[in-house]
């Protein structure tokens, strides 16, 4: 990568040139130099047009410069369209006139293997040698709509209108998609960036970058990979913790072919995309499943004031409407306002006798403009809502543009955020236009409208924590951790059993039962005596994971005779199902009061590094699936979220009569997890299934547990 | 066949296909950062190699030569 100490100035260069030379222009239509140049001259840029063509005189007008040296005058930005395998030399030109900042169209780098990947390196190279930085390659280009630049820097067929959404993409051909549909629906952006390989300024550059435009109030990312994921989440966070934009993000590749059909339930369970929901949603980015639902949100957010509390009034012309949008609401969290007494009283004053005048309010299928405009009016001004839907459906007397105009007229007086569902789809269309042209949003269906506002109120109301560090423990032994897993990976080991894998918990003082490993059945006898019955004996070997599944653990042993007994049957039943497998004792493990099973894991992520997963324990861990994952290190709140979004949360804190957990020594183990998992990255993958939760102030403790190395 | 006359045989075939001049074309000129040339006519300058030398040259590699002077070793370890 260049160096990043000029970034700040090269990328207003990028956005807000005063001259700008396409590199490789030529002037053959439906080529990709071609429609950069005219899309740039079409767009009214405000700056100095350059083409550089080894053999064009003049290209639109504008004359043709052989080699951007030839040029005199400065260069703020140059765009390379030349094919790459000449890019270097265009670059290298650019170095030596002076220019720092670039965008490179061209594709056939990194993307394309082989020596593409040659030529990527070659490229920043190049940069680094002259303090350059440039977006791409293998981009659409860039798009600033500020009335200031007014530069269309793409292929793209069209600029879009100008707004204040910023929104980056890694894939070109979805930009091109998306200002299509936003063209449509009267969307504007503030501006719009294809990034591609992002081999030198890349997506954190770029949110950056925009935390800073004060044209930009909303973010939208494209990612099809994050390679610097912790930085992303810091950035994210800084983001909408100093601005309060928000940031809502698209990562494709949510199919996990790669999660492995791996020796741990967390490697099974943690393919990467539950990892990368996970950290986005630390993050504070609102992660969404495809373009219309991003839009959907970002249009909220953008167009109109975020909402103060999560009561909202519905006023609707048709009562089927009306209900399903109260059902949608009251599924996403919000409230129907109390109307006040005065609001009533106006209800009654102005609207038909038939009407519902308690919310919804229902203003009847003969509705026009004026009934709409008193029923909004009174509602937004009611001290009791904070936000109304205006629900519409075409009747034959219903004056749609009329009262389309009459809902942009009202928006206008209020600080409370307003939108709007007209249902249909012809008659209602110019209705919608209106709506779109002055920034209302508006919604096909009203499901989509209250989940747009609940994004909007709980982003605005969910406060965003960094981790308390001070709440992780300062007792954890990470010398002696470190000593047992380096040990074990300088003597080949690749996995560690329970009696090895609880000696590394204890370091973290993770609470482990009192267990000893024995080697026959005598052994046994005394063991199980000196600590109590009733025991717990388990096979201890490398080469079985699932103990279970052999029979391999004998549970409730209460005698000695039962102890000699058990530790024959493991020794035969173990022998026959594995007679393969080395086996290095069978445990003898106090055995832990019945309690809460759940499921604890470690494993680490290419691009967030370790994480920590929660869930309900015990063999049919991966059949449920209810589980959560968070990037470590987790403090109390953090570990509280985990155990509360999985559905058997409700048992643990007591549900139909059961006695609640010990949630307070659950959340610590976590925290210690968390710990262990960023402090020793010699551990690939952890189990700790089950974990047994006591009931309130008996603690917890690990029934069984295994390490990848 | 010597250097030379490769030289001036690749220079001819170029200057036929990019339309310039022979004397513009320089030993190093680089068939698309200097001359200009698009992927069809880089196509096409192949053709008109392999016409012009009566050979059948490796179209991967072909399409690898980037200028005057590559053009004339590639095409002398056919000849």
């Amino acid at each position: 990568m260049s160096p990043k100490i000029h970034l700040r100035d090269h990328m207003d260069k990028i956005f807000y040139p005063q001259s700008v030379a396409i590199v490789g222009a030529n002037k053959v239509p439906g080529t990709v130099p071609h429609d950069i140049i005219h899309n740039i001259l079409k767009a009214d840029f405000q700056g100095i047009v350059y083409p550089v063509s080894p053999r064009e005189k003049f290209i639109a007008g504008a004359k043709c410069y052989k080699y951007i040296v030839d040029i005199e005058d400065p260069i703020d930005l140059a765009i390379i369209v030349f094919p790459s395998s000449v890019a270097d030399m265009a670059l290298e030109q650019c170095g030596k006139k002076g220019v720092k900042s670039i965008i490179i169209i061209s594709a056939g780098f990194r993307e394309v293997g082989g020596k593409g990947i040659e030529k990527e390196k070659k490229i920043l190279e190049i940069a680094e040698k002259y303090d350059m930085n440039f977006i791409g390659p293998n981009c659409l280009g860039v798009i600033n709509t500020d009335p200031k630049s007014l530069l269309n820097a793409s292929f793209a067929r069209k600029m879009p209108e100008e707004g204040s959404i910023g929104f980056l993409s890694q894939s070109g051909a979805l930009c091109t998609a998306v200002l299509d549909y936003a063209q449509a629906k009267h969307i504007g952006f503030s501006k719009f960036i294809s990034f591609g390989n992002k081999a030198d300024i890349n997506e954190i550059d770029l949110l950056r970058y925009l935390k800073d435009d004060p044209k930009t109030k909303v973010i939208l990312m494209y990612l099809e990979e994050i390679s610097q994921g912790r930085e992303l989440m810091d950035t994210a966070r800084e983001i909408i913790n100093d601005t309060g934009k928000p940031i809502l993000a698209i990562k494709s590749g949510r199919t996990d072919e790669g999660a492995s059909a791996a020796a741990s339930h967390t490697g099974s369970l943690a393919g990467s995309d539950q990892v990368t929901d996970a950290a986005l949603k630390q993050a504070g980015i609102i992660r969404c499943q495809n373009i219309e639902e991003m839009f959907n949100k970002a249009i909220a957010m953008a167009y109109q004031p975020m909402p103060k509390s999560n009561n909202i009034a519905i006023i609707t012309n048709a009562g089927g409407p009306g209900v399903l949008t109260t059902d949608a609401a009251i599924h996403e969290g919000l409230e129907l306002a109390k109307f006040s007494d005065q609001t009533t009283a106006v209800f009654k004053k102005h609207l038909p006798k038939t009407a519902n005048i308690k919310n919804p309010v229902d203003v009847i299928g003969d509705a026009r403009a004026d009934r709409y405009k008193v029923a909004l009016s009174q509602a937004l001004k009611d001290v009791n809502v904070d936000g109304a839907f205006v629900i519409l459906t075409p009747q034959s007397m219903t004056d749609i543009d009329t009262i389309a105009t009459e809902i942009v007229n009202v928006a206008e007086q209020y600080d409370k955020p307003l939108y709007a569902s007209f249902m249909g789809a012809a008659d209602v269309a110019s209705g919608i236009d209106i709506l779109q042209k002055n920034k209302i949003p508006h919604y096909t269906l009203p499901e989509s409208m209250c989940k747009a506002f609940a994004t909007a109120y709980n982003f605005e109301t969910h406060k965003l924590n960094e981790i308390d560090r001070s709440e992780l423990y300062d007792d954890v032994d990470i010398e002696a951790a470190q000593k047992i897993l380096d040990k074990a990976i300088k003597n080949g080991r690749k996995i560690l059993p329970e009696n090895e894998a609880d000696k590394v918990l204890e370091t973290y003082r993770i609470p482990v039962p009192e267990r000893k490993m024995v080697n026959s059945a005598e052994d046994a006898a005394k063991v199980a005596l000196k600590i109590g019955f009733p025991v717990v004996l388990k096979v201890m070997s490398e080469d079985i994971t699932h103990k279970f599944d052999i029979k391999g653990v004998l549970i409730d042993i209460r005698t000695e005779k039962e102890a000699k007994d058990a530790y024959e049957s493991i020794m035969h039943n173990v022998t026959k199902a594995k007679p393969k497998a080395k086996i290095d004792g069978v445990l003898v493990e106090k055995m832990i009061p019945k309690g809460h099973e759940v499921i604890l894991g470690v494993k680490r992520d290419p691009a967030f590094g370790p994480f920590i997963m929660y869930g309900m324990g015990g063999i049919f861990v991966e059949i449920f699936k209810d589980v959560s994952f968070r990037v470590a290190p987790v403090d109390k709140n953090v570990a509280a979220e985990m155990i509360d979004e999985t559905k058997s949360s409700k048992m643990l804190h007591g549900a139909r009569g059961i006695v609640p957990a010990d949630l307070d020594a659950l959340q610590n183990t976590l925290i210690r997890l968390g710990q262990l998992a960023i402090d020793c990255p010699q551990i690939k993958e952890l189990d700790i299934n089950p974990l047994i939760v006591l009931e309130k102030g008996k603690g917890c403790f690990v029934a069984d547990a295994n390490i990848m190395l | 066949m010597s250097n030379g006359n490769v030289k001036e045989k690749v220079k001819k075939v170029i200057s036929e296909v990019l339309k310039v001049n022979s004397e513009e074309i320089s030993d190093e000129a680089n068939f698309i950062f200097d001359l200009g040339a698009d992927s069809a006519q880089s196509l096409e300058l192949i053709a008109g190699f392999e016409e012009e030398f009566d050979i059948e040259m490796d179209e991967d590699k072909a399409l690898e030569i980037q200028s005057v002077s590559d053009a004339v070793t590639f095409i002398s370890t056919y000849l």
